[in-house]
């Protein structure tokens, strides 16, 4: 489990993390979202012990990040952002040395260096030059040493930047997997890798927690109930009579005209006010066929702009 | 530690640090030997190490040193080492050992110029292990410095050039102002270049390089706070 209370960053006068506290249970996978410069590599490093917070306290597993600084860090498995490696080594070196650096059991270290390649799909590589590697592959390089010693707590920043659409779609159901049996805290600017993946979202803007929830809820709160799209043929163009006969509606605009001859419309409603039973209803009785009604859907990138700007506006 | 230690001894020989330090070594000892030795007709190894010493050292040391933290940082591998279980005392100690070991390797390869001289005349042997024993003091205390100055910039190249003005200090810089001149590390040395083991000097020698050390890891965990 992670716990960060009150945790403040400065660096003189400028606040890079400002009083920020949030929890994270076993199992969890929450990522860690905000602009440019919002402090979720700071947060990241802090979490890691890299750096050190300026107030507040961090603990992992129960083991305060500067008190008892080895121990946390034997719990935690940190891939950072544009993943740093020793070029010269080759892909089993480095992999070994990690083992060495995490202390991992003489017994289990060739059977767990081992079990990592292959998770990581490096296995027939293994004696190539870092050097040598592509962009994607080096990442993998990266996710294998977070992996060694088989740590608790996976912290990924950013672990997809710079990659092709295939390597991402590879490294995120690599995530998805890992995600299974480790705690992971992974920050990223792709939105939709991170509804995809985070069962929590924690939103960071100015060095302060503006949202903390489900990918789901957060989408829901930027949801518009209230509008309707609905494509319909309207041969005898009727809509604009019927719009008049049912009570609620408080706007509609046509959108666009589509070849076969049918129309989408948008329909905003009133607050509170169920249109879609009345719309059947209505236009089924004006011999309207309705050829496809739906809700507008949130994202969790609309979700993250909202609020955004809201914290923006404050 | 012993995982840094093995890890950084393998790089100075995966890129060519480690060859050139090797090769410098190497080719001073031999020219040293065959102008102070073979050239005068003495069986005296002990200008071999002053003169080693005096320009080896001040060239070498910095070449070693320089990178020690400041690739790291520069290369951002630092993140890989500075999360990892591994305490900033244990860091530093394993990449000051690690770098003293480039230096003690080829010393110890001189018990070949020590085989070929017995062919002529054995020379002192207590005079030989007490100027060894100096030479690796002045190295480990030489390479303090280097440690010291990697850990205080980004740049190696500005770390090496810092080793080496630190070096030419504490070599040179006691000559010029009058009440330090019997503390240039190399006249303290000297002493061991006549076969004495000066406890005094040892604990300068030692003093000098847990100061730097301690340096190194205050200033490390300071950078930790205000990176």
């Amino acid at each position: 489990m992670i716990e960060v209370k009150n945790v403040t960053k400065k660096y003189g006068n400028f606040i890079a993390v400002d009083n920020i506290s949030f929890t994270i249970n076993d199992g969890e996978v929450i990522g860690l979202l905000g602009p440019n410069g919002a402090g979720k590599t700071t947060t990241m490093n802090m979490i890691t012990g890299y750096i050190e917070q300026t107030e507040g306290t961090i603990t992992i597993n129960g083991f305060d990040t500067i008190k008892k600084a080895k121990k946390a860090k034997k719990t935690i498995g940190y891939m950072p952002e544009g993943v740093p490696l020793y070029t010269d080594l080759t892909i089993k070196e480095f992999v070994t040395y990690m083992a060495d650096l995490r202390k991992v059991n003489k017994k289990e270290k060739k059977e767990n260096i081992q079990k990592v390649l292959k998770e990581t799909g490096l296995d027939t590589m293994q004696n190539k030059l870092i050097k040598n590697l592509s962009r994607g592959q080096k990442q993998r390089v990266s996710l294998a040493g977070t992996l060694i010693g088989n740590p608790d707590i996976l912290i990924l920043d950013e672990p997809t930047v710079g990659l092709d659409p295939k390597q991402i779609t590879e490294i995120r159901s690599l995530i998805k997997n890992l995600g299974k049996k480790h705690t992971i805290i992974l920050s990223s600017h792709i939105l939709s890798e991170v509804s995809q993946i985070c069962d929590r979202v924690i939103i960071i803007n100015k060095g302060k927690i503006v949202a903390e929830d489900t990918p789901e809820n957060l989408e829901k709160k930027v949801s518009n109930n209230n509008i309707i799209y609905i494509t319909i043929e309207d041969r005898e163009d009727k809509f604009n009579l019927i719009k008049e006969k049912i009570k609620g509606i408080k706007e509609t605009k046509l959108i666009k005209t589509n070849e076969d001859g049918t129309k989408q419309y948008e329909i905003i409603g009133e607050e509170n006010v169920n249109l879609n039973k009345t719309i059947f209803n209505e236009f089924a009785k004006e011999n309207i066929t309705i050829f496809e009604m739906k809700k507008p859907e949130a994202t969790l990138e609309d979700a993250f702009m909202k609020i955004i700007k809201e914290g923006g506006e404050n | 530690m012993g995982a840094v230690i093995k890890k950084e001894l393998k790089s100075y020989f995966l890129s060519p640090i480690g060859y050139i330090v090797i090769g410098i070594f190497l080719i001073a000892f031999s020219t040293f030997f065959y102008l102070t030795t073979i050239q005068s007709s003495t069986a005296d190894l002990t200008n071999l190490f002053y003169y080693i010493a005096l320009y080896g050292l001040m060239l070498v040391t910095p070449l070693i040193t320089m990178s020690t933290f400041s690739g790291e940082k520069k290369s951002g591998t630092d993140q890989i080492l500075l999360t990892a279980p591994v305490s900033m005392t244990g860091v530093v100690i394993a990449k000051f050992l690690a770098a003293l070991l480039l230096i003690i390797i080829p010393t110890l390869c001189t018990i070949i110029y020590y085989g070929i001289l017995c062919f002529w005349e054995v020379p002192d042997i207590s005079i030989y292990l007490t100027s060894m024993l100096g030479f690796i003091l002045l190295s480990t205390t030489f390479v303090s410095f280097g440690i010291l100055a990697s850990s205080v910039t980004e740049s190696p190249i500005i770390a090496g050039i810092l080793t080496f003005a630190l070096i030419f200090a504490a070599t040179w810089g006691p000559y010029e102002i009058e009440s330090l001149s019997n503390f240039s590390l190399i006249d303290q040395f000297i002493t061991f270049l006549y076969g004495q083991i000066d406890i005094a000097t040892i604990v300068l020698f030692v003093t000098i390089t847990i100061l730097f050390l301690i340096s190194t890891i205050i200033v490390m965990q300071r950078k930790k706070c205000i990176k």
